[in-house]
């Protein structure tokens, strides 16, 4: 039974046909960012204002996809999910970086993904926080060898929330389809209440 | 935005409540994992161990190590209060079973070791069996790592070069090499040329202890 995907992972296809479905992947991946609006830094920034928070609703639509998907190809054997690369942790590296991420993001309201494909479209901005990207890049490279016992520091391996929890991987994904509509709810609640300025919010002033 | 024309109020509903059907239904589910089944290239696997390509020696992991060869997994399956005692540096410790059932890495190069060979070379066919290739053990497991990393005896009579690159590589470990007469040299049981088949449990124990005492 096993033994189906990842395919890449069983060699059902080489190095190169891999490259050619990642680049035909992610062209549809920017077309669809782009279909949702998320070229738009404008658009991204509402999630920090609580004006339009279509990035929550995106990320978590993903989330709910693709989790959904592993889950139930998985249960049916199609898909060896031991074989389904997961990123290591590291506890405090990953906060820094995230918070680090996080005023990138606000302050030019594109992330990495959604600035490629805004300067696909020729947006100057996205173009601008692209030539950060790699300045960026370059700089944590050259300072990588003074800060490399922090980087590998709080390593917890490939860790995964049915691990912290010490639940069924079921329940995970039952309790995290929850989360996510519920964070639906709430995100359209909150932009109902953006819309509507006669009733004023305090946290979108 | 909320009142976006584009929107299809029946498609959004229709979807979450699919979501909401494969949520429950993977709550009573449970977990979707099967008995992992591998399986194996019977021939290939016997070609393999004939021409001894299944097994590093101490020194070349030591170089790999050293090296910084790109994706190198030392995994170690001894009991955990032995690895607390001492273990090879870089090294994981990783239970048998685990083996079984960890995410691997197709690209990484993975060298298994245990106190002697034998528990290692399991571990080697059952990530052998997972699919995985770069799979390598310690024939000698941490005894001869010991041994040949940590306290070679390298004859007088052998050439200069050589001696000088096993003592860097030593040293780099934090190990010391000894000089000694060509006829001790080769009199010396090895557990590579087979006479000491079966190291012992006190022998490791008593040069991890001598490894110690030199505060290293």
């Amino acid at each position: 039974m096993m033994g189906g995907a990842p395919f890449y992972e069983f060699g059902r296809f080489g190095e190169g046909t891999s490259l050619v479905i990642a680049v035909l992947l992610g062209i549809a991946f920017g077309w669809f960012l782009e279909q949702g609006g998320m070229g738009n830094a404008r658009k991204l920034s509402g999630q920090f204002y609580f004006t339009d928070l279509s990035v929550l609703k995106l990320m978590f639509s993903a989330i709910v996809t693709a989790m959904l998907g592993l889950f139930w190809l998985s249960w049916a054997g199609l898909l060896d999910l031991s074989r389904v690369y997961v990123p290591e942790t590291f506890i405090a590296p990953q906060i820094v970086g995230g918070l680090v991420f996080g005023v990138g993001f606000a302050t030019g309201g594109l992330c990495p993904g959604t600035s490629c494909v805004a300067a696909a479209t020729g947006r100057k901005d996205g173009l601008a926080l692209i030539a950060g990207m790699l300045a960026g890049v370059f700089v944590f490279g050259e300072a990588f060898p003074a800060i490399d016992r922090f980087a590998d520091s709080t390593a917890r391996g490939a860790w995964t929330l049915p691990q912290a929890l010490g639940l069924s991987q079921g329940t995970v994904v039952g309790i995290l389809v929850a989360v996510a509509l519920g964070a639906f709810a709430g995100a359209e609640w909150l932009e109902r209440r953006a819309e509507h300025p006669a009733r004023p919010m305090k946290l979108a002033a | 935005m909320t009142t976006d024309a584009r929107r299809r109020p029946g498609i959004e509903r229709a979807l979450a409540v699919l979501a909401i059907v494969g949520g429950v239904l993977a709550v009573i589910a449970g977990s979707p994992a099967r008995p992992t089944r591998g399986s194996v290239d019977v021939t290939e696997l016997a070609r393999i161990v004939e021409h001894e390509e299944d097994h590093v020696t101490a020194m070349e992991l030591a170089r790999w190590i050293r090296d910084d060869r790109p994706r190198l997994r030392v995994l170690d399956i001894r009991a955990d209060s032995e690895f607390a005692d001492f273990h090879i540096p870089a090294a994981t410790r990783v239970p048998l079973a685990e083996i079984a059932r960890m995410p691997l890495d197709s690209a990484a190069t993975y060298v298994l070791y245990s106190e002697g060979g034998t528990h290692a070379a399991q571990g080697w066919f059952l990530l052998r069996a997972r699919g995985m290739t770069h799979v390598f053990f310690l024939r000698g497991g941490l005894y001869e790592w010991l041994e040949q990393v940590m306290n070679p005896r390298v004859a007088s009579t052998t050439p200069r070069a050589q001696r000088d690159s096993i003592r860097a590589l030593t040293l780099w470990f934090g190990g010391k090499m000894t000089v000694v007469d060509s006829a001790s040299a080769t009199t010396t049981p090895s557990v590579l040329d087979g006479e000491l088949s079966a190291p012992h449990k006190s022998d490791t124990r008593e040069t991890i202890r001598k490894i110690r005492r030199r505060a290293c």
